[in-house]
């Protein structure tokens, strides 16, 4: 029972808090924007590689250099919007889908030629985890994480409910047409969104270097379980990414543990999990959990 | 009267220009994971490669005195980007070979796409899985690192030797990982050893604690870990290390990555041991080279498949030559050669004596930093497997097989 919450249950939350951080702008920007943004996981990248100069040129921890990281890659976001997105506005979003692909090869290869290909961390060596109750082992850092993105959570849930961007982007998502109406900016909501989901994503992109290493692929291979996560939770709707995100993150760690004396699945079909998900919930729910938009 | 004249000036002419191009510049292709989990490895590789090409020009030239040029791709170390990668140099570049790719399941999704299907020689420097034995490949593939049929016996041998007779096996789910896993288990067992579980794994993913914590029951002495230390190695040996699950890893050439120790640290791997593809013990021209090297880019000649990868591109030179001409089969024909005996034994950095042994009409035998290089009829060559331990913040060989 300890082996199941120590080496999958906990893996599995902090895995989730990192799939949610990251589902959160995919879903707010596919809400808002109306397109789906394959330049996320590479935003989170360049997060992590931000969080890893502030480390290098700073000498400070990893998790104070979160703030630098956020404040740059927002600054990155809002300028790919201008430079790339914004011209293509008034076009079918296909155009714009296709562009954040590009826009994701242009992150991808600036991060490899300033930082170089080779997978870096934040800090050398390995940490012995804390034990309590002889027998819980948990790993500082994932208890950090899991901390950090439990008071994003709330933080997120008080903006969205209880002040006036928060209102207008959840009028704007549910209905835009209604919201412009109405007379509500539509070029700041959009600026706001990009600042929100620019800003989880380079906290999840440090995360996941805090968590393992940082590399140029770390967001590309994240960004299909991100996905999943946006749309389990119901597109538009941030708390539903979180939660999906969790959801698929345990699914996945879960997964492999030995319930009958066997493991249910092979671990190498891990990345499975989040497929299968998508698509169960793609048939039967389209409107996932906390019912988004319809795509 | 006039025509027949214009003809022959024109003849003329064309036969000055074919005397002239026969001078020929020649291109071969490199596939290298540039990015991806190798990448911390490609620097010093792609360097030794470099220095063969700038070898072949000081020494004259290929083809008559024409400039022989590396075009580099970017295979990222992964099935699907080398077969982009290898389509790009062999019908974009028009290479007149390859050289590459480094990880197995890379160079074969490459030869089997592209390189066999169209008739071009590939050679790779590194690749050990020993499903290329009996590929199907027209004679157009060939490597320069013993199969891991080899390693995998080697390695059982090392690890009994330490008085290890009961291990876990975490693999990777790639043509490299599967192979050796493989050959290791069978041996391991054959020679009264004990595999306490063993399971494959994904690359790419975050945690491997769940995988872990299932290969810790059954009491192993050991964790045999073969992956790639920049993809999922690092984070393994580091999740066991922290979960205090293993403390004493066997690793294979892929985790043999000066990335490991940079990650991890040395304190917590000196217990662990490493077996890699390796050059013979006493090898003057391989010491030649590596001063060579050092010269040239300061470090880095001790790096692992810095002599294969240099060995590899000398011999795609040397078949050129002896081929005459850029013709993709003609160049295939020549490989065995100019690397099997019998014949006039030229070495590293020797590139115009063999051009001159070539133009005598005489058989040549390279003999590489790496090893003799003598091809078999599956392309695959016998070779050196060493043990290696950390050292510093790199590795040192302490034994050598053969």
């Amino acid at each position: 029972m300890m082996d199941f919450i120590n080496f999958y249950l906990v893996p599995g939350i902090t895995l989730g808090a990192i799939y949610a951080l990251g589902a959160v702008g995919v879903s707010m920007i596919f809400g808002i924007l109306r397109f789906a943004h394959f330049a996320h996981g590479d935003l989170m990248t360049v997060g992590a590689y931000f969080g890893l100069s502030a480390v290098w040129l700073l000498g400070i921890p990893a998790l104070a250099a979160i703030p630098i990281a956020v404040a740059l890659t927002c600054l990155v976001a809002l300028f790919a919007d201008r430079a790339f997105y914004k011209p293509l506005r008034q076009l079918p979003t296909i155009y714009t889908v296709i562009a954040s692909f590009g826009v994701a090869l242009i992150f991808r290869s600036v991060v490899q030629l300033v930082w170089g290909t080779e997978s870096q961390v934040y800090s050398v060596g390995f940490q012995k985890p804390i034990v309590l109750f002889d027998s819980l082992r948990i790993a500082t850092r994932h208890i950090q994480i899991i901390l950090a993105t439990a008071a994003i959570t709330l933080g997120l849930h008080w903006f969205l409910h209880h002040t006036q961007m928060g209102k207008t982007m959840r009028a704007v998502s549910d209905d835009p047409a209604l919201a412009s109406v109405a007379g509500l900016d539509p070029e700041k909501t959009i600026r706001w969104t990009w600042i929100i989901g620019a800003g989880l994503a380079a906290i999840a992109g440090v995360f996941v270097g805090l968590d393992t290493d940082v590399h140029t692929m770390m967001g590309w291979n994240l960004l299909l379980p991100m996905f999943a996560a946006a749309l389990l939770g119901g597109i538009g709707k941030p708390l539903g990414a979180i939660a999906g995100g969790l959801i698929i993150g345990i699914a996945e760690e879960i997964c492999t543990y030995p319930f009958f004396g066997e493991s249910l699945i092979s671990p190498s079909y891990k990345s499975a999990i989040a497929f299968v998900i998508m698509l169960l919930i793609l048939i039967f729910r389209p409107r996932g959990l906390f019912k988004g938009r319809l795509l | 009267m006039k025509k027949p004249i214009l003809a022959v000036a024109l003849s003329a002419l064309l036969a000055a220009q074919a005397g002239f191009a026969a001078a020929e510049d020649v291109k071969v292709g490199t596939i290298m994971g540039i990015t991806g989990p190798l990448a911390n490895f490609i620097p010093p590789i792609l360097n030794a490669a470099k220095l063969a090409e700038a070898d072949v020009n000081a020494g004259g030239g290929i083809l008559g005195g024409g400039n022989f040029e590396l075009v580099v791709a970017d295979g990222q170390a992964a099935a699907q980007p080398s077969v982009d990668a290898a389509t790009k140099l062999v019908n974009l570049e028009n290479v007149a070979a390859v050289m590459g790719a480094l990880s197995s399941g890379a160079t074969i999704a490459a030869a089997n796409a592209v390189t066999i299907p169209n008739g071009v020689l590939q050679v790779s420097p590194t690749a050990t899985s020993p499903s290329m034995t009996d590929m199907d490949d027209g004679d157009f593939l060939y490597r320069i690192v013993p199969s891991d049929n080899y390693q995998g016996e080697v390695l059982a041998k090392i690890v009994l030797d330490e008085g290890i007779d009961r291990v876990a096996v975490a693999y990777v789910n790639n043509d490299y990982g599967v192979g050796i896993a493989g050959t290791f288990k069978e041996n391991f067992e054959k020679l009264g050893g004990t595999i306490t579980g063993y399971e494959k794994h994904e690359d790419k993913k975050n945690s491997y604690r769940g995988e872990l914590a299932t290969l810790a029951n059954g009491d192993p002495q050991a964790l045999v870990l073969i992956a790639y230390a920049g993809g999922s190695g690092a984070k393994i040996v580091k999740q066991s290390l922290e979960a205090g699950l293993f403390d004493r890893f066997i690793g294979t050439d892929g985790l043999r990555d000066d990335l490991l120790i940079e990650q991890v640290g040395p304190e917590a791997l000196a217990t662990s041991f490493f077996s890699a593809p390796t050059s013979p013990a006493e090898n003057p021209a391989g010491e030649a080279l590596h001063t060579r090297f050092d010269e040239v880019y300061g470090e880095g000649s001790d790096k692992p498949f810095v002599d294969q990868s240099y060995d590899a591109t000398m011999l795609i030179a040397l078949a050129i030559e002896k081929a005459g001409s850029t013709d993709r089969t003609a160049i295939k024909d020549a490989l065995r050669f100019v690397a099997n005996a019998p014949g006039e034994i030229v070495g590293p950095g020797e590139w115009e004596k063999a051009v001159k042994l070539l133009a005598e009409g005489k058989d040549i035998n390279y003999e590489g930093a790496a090893g003799s290089h003598e091809f078999d009829e599956n392309g695959d060559v016998a070779g050196f497997i060493g043990k290696f331990v950390v050292d510093g913040d790199s590795y040192k060989q302490v034994a050598i097989f053969e």
